[in-house]
């Protein structure tokens, strides 16, 4: 296994809750890059946005027989290190303000996002 | 046969060292070298392992930095080095039989053989014995960790 440590990831995550089988992978990706000592971060963005509104995520289960859901996957994202953003413009699509967000998400504008993909060591999209 | 103590159906064996919250264990080798593996909890928490990756013999690795990373289907984390010390071999098996962890988690499934580079020190912040087990309980009540699911095979 190579060492890695110190890469940095951009994971931009555009798919939300009304695609459950599109949001569990790029968290978990995540994960394994945070595991892998990789700087990570994933930017939600687009439809990307609503699962980061409280109560949500826990309505994405896509394995009934289990108990994860995409919350438990975004808490140990968190739990592994890896920073969550939203993207400002992308909150009004859904009527989300701050007070509606999971604790531990930042709001970043446009021009950040800009900024953290050209610092980044790879971006991956979905 | 080493003594265990059974918590939840998790096995814990008395005679390795403990960092119990990274979950992970430490046997002293003769030869000076330590081994280095995940608990029976910890493949319970996992499930099934789907793949284990170590990293290369001559990797120097502080305390509580990742030797590798495992995955199950749910799951995927680091695999935190309760010593630090240099990777002087990695078990090779599990790139073919990753789920040797869920079976053997004290034995076919160790991860790594370490050379210590600050055991003594480090010794004292492990557990043993009665007080690995004791930690133990303690943590798997605290988390109400589910009781420990074992796959066909599973051997102390």
């Amino acid at each position: 296994m190579e060492d890695l440590e110190g890469k940095k990831i951009l994971v931009i995550q555009t798919h939300g809750v009304d695609t459950p089988t599109r949001t569990y992978s790029p968290i978990f990706y995540a994960m394994a890059a945070a595991a892998m000592e990789m700087d990570v971060m994933v930017w939600f963005t687009m439809n990307g946005t609503n699962q980061l509104k409280k109560g949500e995520a826990e309505k994405v289960q896509l394995d009934p027989t289990s108990d994860v859901t995409l919350k438990t996957l975004l808490d140990q994202a968190l739990d592994a290190g890896v920073k969550l953003r939203v993207c400002q413009q992308s909150m009004d699509l859904w009527n989300m303000t701050k007070d509606d967000l999971i604790d531990g998400v930042e709001i970043l504008g446009a021009t950040s996002i800009i900024d953290l993909a050209l610092n980044a060591d790879h971006v991956m999209y979905f | 046969m080493a003594e265990v103590e059974e918590i939840r159906g998790c096995v814990i064996r008395k005679d390795l060292y403990y960092a119990v919250d990274d979950h992970t264990w430490v046997r002293l080798n003769d030869d000076g070298t330590a081994t280095v593996g995940m608990t029976d909890v910890a493949q319970n928490l996992a499930g099934p392992i789907l793949h284990v990756r170590v990293k290369k013999v001559g990797t120097v690795r502080a305390k509580g930095k990742p030797l590798g990373t495992v995955e199950s289907s749910k799951w995927v984390g680091p695999i935190k080095s309760p010593i630090s010390g240099e990777i002087v071999e990695i078990n090779e098996a599990l790139k073919e039989d990753p789920q040797l962890v869920n079976r053997s988690p004290y034995n076919r499934g160790w991860v790594a053989r370490l050379q210590p580079s600050n055991l003594e020190e480090e010794l004292k912040d492990l557990l043993s014995g009665d007080q690995a087990v004791a930690a133990y309980q303690e943590k798997i009540e605290r988390e109400d960790i589910k009781a420990c699911e074992h796959l066909e095979g599973f051997e102390i």
